[in-house]
């Protein structure tokens, strides 16, 4: 205890920092978040190519090895894959790729490849991972057009888990809008809301997504179709937020301590945000936090079905549509690759918000 | 050796070898370049029983005098519910030569529900030879052309029977053409052809058709579509209000949940999937039973055909036929062995996986030759509606842009493992209409040059979108429209979207199912849409050049409907086509018309010249291979054929004479 500052000489803020390290899993995952989210956010960096360039090389290639000894045992501290030799196999008609050891190809970082726009704002040439000209790279392998598998990734993140905080900003703000509203004004408004968040719920989600988003016309560009599809995955979450906002209003509403600094005679407008809004402030973001996964997921499924995002937008949804048959597990099995991602993300996104659910309320539960 | 010598001729077929052999291609001149031009794509016909290659002899003619009943069928024969093998067989059968060697009875073949026509092949009055150049007889024995084409008389063999023991006799021909083609309630656009022709019955296997113009071509139509040329009557005559009373027909077919009493009968006629159990057919096999997954069928017990013991074919007594939708689920159950047959909804891009099938599952994959001119062909529709889209697409420039921007050796290497031969939409090597240059013409992959041909055009990207706009900043985006079904539609349009996207088109794709292709291509609405070059032989180009010139409307083409209109309304509807359209529409009218061999071999030439020239559709690749998976108990199927509409797919290779190893 004498290391320690008795909890009560602390600030709210710093107490919920405190609780949350405690929680070393959502800790981890909220690190792996902000290295993703980076990632995905300079993504034209990250990745090697355009997630729509194809190698005609390397058709259904898998991944490359990393070497740091060559072939004759000598070792070199700069990392290096080597180039494929395509034989179809007369017999099955396989692709077969086998390491071509006289091509070396060796791995730069920082270093010029591939044209990009950079956030369509300049042209840019530097990659975080990139080989020389005429060489290539292939960390995940390549799909059925060539098309680095990476990279793809790479670019599809940026897609998937903007869509996430898109769609739950979008989430939030009709939740706490519409929930608010019916839990301040109550009685039939209140009521009106609640019956039109019933229906709203009784509906199964997956088809009326589906006839949603089959109704997002053909000829729209990528960006509308991606907005539209935000819209969509937002029009069904906001209505579980809205409840939680209306019951945690109603409850407050009679909280001691808003009684309290209305007899103190505090304006309404004092009360709602420096008494009501913190006090569920807290909540509402570990609500969020949990919806985004949910929103994730919901895209992948859309674009996994083919009604979501369509070519040549890359999302994992997209990635995983091309993923989903037979032929895949059994001869290219690499394709499966942004399925680990969209795991991984999920889950420290699931972790990170049950952190968050701990942290907080750092006066309840057990203490430091 | 593809001199057809029958063993008799008549003085009526004589004429008809004559008449028909231009019709159906392959003179013994190109028979002689056969070897000398084989590419990869033809196939050696030595591989097939030579009496495949003449028309079917039959019993009488090879001394088989006694019949052999299926043991399936015994029972029901001592019971008396049917005749025995003797009445139930036409006067003389045909005999069938298998492959390798007899068969034995019995079995149930599992296969998919849509290889339904492959497995149980249409019997048309005529039938295609394995080549696909020559036209036999099968159930009409005899035909005479006369009249310069005008007149055409037929004579069945005597004794066939339908599968509901009728026979098949002249009625049924006559019943076709008066009730159901010039019925103008069941067919209220008819095929000018068959405007204000007449039948006539001889005697009961005898008919005639007079026609105002003359129609060779029937021929060549009774030999590939000639199923559809001829009902039932027996049967069908409950279903026609000429034959029944009409409210009472209206009042039956409403309950059958149908609009119209036309509507229910080509759901029942046609072959679709709603033919009802125990339709009479010709074929091998008789559909018994359906339900929302399955269809059975049972061998048809009339089935006109023997091998050379005097065996009724065919040898398998039942067919299950599985209803699967999902083409992933169907390529990987054929691929671990889980039906005896399958071919037609199989991949190009899949065959490692059914090679793998081979050592895991013990199945047989067979690489058959499709018939495609081009497995793909994008048809940009030259009547479409907006204006400036229709301006761009009528621009020749614009159509050699959209071919020279494909590339389309990466394409075959891609999705063909280069098996394949980037081609334009025209007919095959082995057509007496092939010219070399008709295939080639633009296929070089020069973005370049298509990037200069839409500079040209004045389609620029004025806005820096990456995208090319028209000439008063609208921004210029094709949506193309596809059914994926067939062939490798949709990676083959991922690949050509990509092609386009570099030279900056903006192409949206967007798939659609059967229904909606059908409404949306007939009514000439879709920017562009996609079909695959079938009807490239000398059997069904001269017949329906459909990707070639406006004569057609169907589900397969988009993408000149009103040119089609005011040509077979005969300038009443549609719209007037301008003057090399019509020209095209002349040489084709004159050619259809034609019994002079060597003017119809120009005709036709000059149709396809015109094709390569003005790339009407634009091709990608053809002649490709087609996964044809066989089970390790199924015998007897040829291990090379080709595949197509264009000769039914299996018709002439026999699958009656298919059995399975106990």
């Amino acid at each position: 205890m004498s290391d320690h500052p008795l909890y009560e000489d602390l600030s709210t803020r710093r107490l919920t920092w405190l609780r949350f390290k405690r929680h070393k899993l959502a800790l981890m995952s909220g690190g792996f978040l902000i290295f993703i989210y980076l990632i995905a956010i300079f993504c034209e960096f990250f990745a090697p190519y355009e997630p729509n360039w194809r190698n005609p090389k390397a058709i259904f290639a898998p991944p490359q090895e990393f070497h740091f000894f060559e072939a004759n045992g000598n070792f070199q501290f700069r990392p290096f894959v080597y180039g494929y030799t395509l034989r179809i196999n007369p017999e099955t008609w396989v692709r077969e790729y086998t390491e071509d050891t006289s091509q070396k190809h060796p791995i730069y970082f920082f270093s010029k490849g591939q044209k990009y726009q950079f956030w369509n704002l300049f042209t840019a040439r530097h990659h975080f991972i990139t080989t020389a000209k005429g060489q290539y790279l292939h960390i995940f392998g390549t799909d059925k057009l060539g098309r680095d598998i990476f990279s793809r990734i790479v670019y599809g993140a940026r897609i998937s888990l903007s869509l996430g905080l898109i769609g739950v900003v979008l989430t939030l703000v009709l939740g706490v809008l519409i929930g608010g509203l019916a839990g301040y004004l109550g009685g039939r408004t209140d009521n009106l809301i609640q019956r039109l968040i019933e229906v709203l719920q009784s509906i199964p989600t997956l088809p009326l997504w589906m006839a949603l988003s089959a109704a997002v016309p053909v000829h729209w560009s990528p960006l509308g179709v991606y907005f539209s599809i935000i819209v969509i995955l937002s029009f069904i979450q906001w209505t579980g937020l809205a409840r939680v906002v209306r019951g945690r209003f109603l409850a407050l509403r009679e909280e001691d301590f808003v009684i309290a600094a209305r007899l103190l005679g505090a304006s309404q407008l004092r009360i709602i945000t420096r008494h009501l809004l913190p006090s569920f402030m807290s909540h509402i973001i570990t609500t969020a936090t949990l919806a985004i996964p949910g929103m994730i997921l919901a895209e992948t499924a859309l674009s996994f079905l083919g009604v979501g995002l369509r070519a040549p937008v890359v999302s994992w949804g997209v990635l995983l549509q091309q993923a989903q048959n037979f032929q895949v597990i059994v001869l290219t099995p690499w394709l499966l690759i942004p399925g680990i991602f969209v795991i991984l993300v999920v889950i420290a996104f699931n972790l990170l918000g049950d952190g968050l659910r701990d942290a907080a309320d750092p006066y309840g539960g057990h203490q430091l | 050796m593809l001199a057809v010598t029958p063993a008799q001729k008549t003085p009526h077929e004589k004429q008809f070898l004559r008449l028909s052999l231009w019709a159906a291609g392959l003179l013994s001149i190109t028979t002689g370049l056969w070897f000398a031009t084989s590419t990869a794509a033809e196939i050696d016909p030595s591989i097939w029983p030579t009496s495949w290659l003449t028309r079917a002899q039959t019993a009488s003619e090879l001394q088989i005098k006694v019949f052999h009943e299926p043991p399936f069928l015994q029972q029901q024969v001592k019971n008396g519910e049917l005749p025995p093998v003797m009445d139930r067989l036409p006067l003389d059968p045909m005999v069938l030569e298998p492959t390798t060697t007899n068969g034995t009875y019995g079995g149930t073949a599992r296969i998919f529900e849509s290889d339904w026509n492959m497995f149980n092949p249409v019997e048309n009055p005529l039938t295609i030879d394995p080549t696909v150049a020559h036209i036999f007889p099968n159930t009409i024995k005899e035909w005479e052309i006369s009249n310069e084409g005008r007149t055409i008389t037929f004579k069945l063999r005597t004794g066939i029977k339908w599968s509901n023991g009728e026979p098949l006799d002249a009625d049924d021909f006559i019943f076709f053409h008066r009730h159901q083609i010039l019925n103008p309630e069941l067919t209220p656009v008819p095929d000018p052809r068959w405007i204000g022709s007449k039948s006539e019955k001889i005697d009961d296997l005898t008919f005639r058709y007079h026609f105002n113009e003359p129609f060779p071509l029937l021929i060549n139509l009774m030999a590939q579509l000639g199923d559809y040329y001829v009902t039932p009557s027996d049967y069908m005559r409950q279903f026609h209000p000429d034959f029944v009373n009409r409210e009472a027909l209206i009042k039956k077919i409403r309950q059958e949940g149908y609009i119209s009493w036309m509507a229910y009968y080509n759901a029942i006629r046609l072959w679709t999937r709603n033919q009802p159990p125990l339709m009479p057919t010709l074929r091998p096999f008789q559909l018994i039973k359906r339900t929302a997954t399955h269809k059975l069928y049972d061998r048809n017990a009339y089935y006109a055909k023997i091998d050379s013991l005097g065996q009724q074919l065919p040898y398998i007594d039942q067919i299950s036929a599985e209803i699967i939708e999902n083409q992933d689920v169907l390529a990987a159950k054929a691929a671990t062995g889980q039906v005896d047959f399958a071919a037609f909804e199989l991949k190009t891009q899949d065959f490692p996986l059914f090679k793998l099938g081979e050592k895991t599952a013990g199945i047989q994959v067979l690489v058959w030759n499709r018939l495609h001119g081009s497995d793909v062909i994008i048809e940009p529709n030259l009547n479409i509606k907006d204006k400036l889209l229709r301006a761009v697409f009528n621009d020749i420039r614009f159509r050699k842009a959209l071919s020279v921007a494909i590339n389309r050796d990466e394409m075959n290497s891609i999705i063909y493992f280069n098996k394949g031969v980037p081609r334009q939409p025209t007919v095959i090597p082995t057509s007496r209409f092939f010219e070399p240059e008709f295939a080639s013409a633009y296929t070089q992959y020069d973005p370049t040059q298509a990037g200069t041909w839409l500079n040209e055009m004045n389609l620029i990207d004025r806005d820096e979108d990456g995208f090319r706009d028209y000439a008063n900043g609208d921004k210029l985006t094709i949506t193309l429209e596809f059914l994926d079904f067939e062939t490798p539609k949709n990676i083959t349009l991922e690949l050509v979207t990509s092609y386009w996207r570099e030279v900056g088109l903006d192409i949206r794709l967007k798939e659609v199912d059967p229904a909606l292709q059908t409404s949306r291509a007939t009514a000439g609405l879709m920017q562009m849409t996609v079909w695959h070059a079938d009807r490239t032989t000398d059997i069904l180009f001269p017949f329906q050049p459909m990707w070639y010139v406006p004569m057609h409307i169907g589900w397969e083409e988009s993408h000149w409907n009103d040119w089609a209109t005011y040509y077979l309304s005969q300038g009443l509807r549609g719209e007037k086509p301008p003057a090399d359209i019509i020209q095209l529409q002349t040489w084709w009218h004159e050619l259809a018309r034609s019994t002079d061999p060597e003017r119809v071999t120009e005709l036709g030439k000059k149709i396809l010249r015109s094709t390569a020239e003005n790339l009407w559709t634009i091709g990608m690749i053809g002649l490709a291979p087609q996964p044809v998976i066989v089970s390790k108990r199924l015998k007897n199927v040829t291990l090379q054929g080709y595949w197509g509409w264009d000769n039914r797919w299996t018709m002439p290779y026999h699958p009656a004479t298919w059995y399975l190893e106990k």
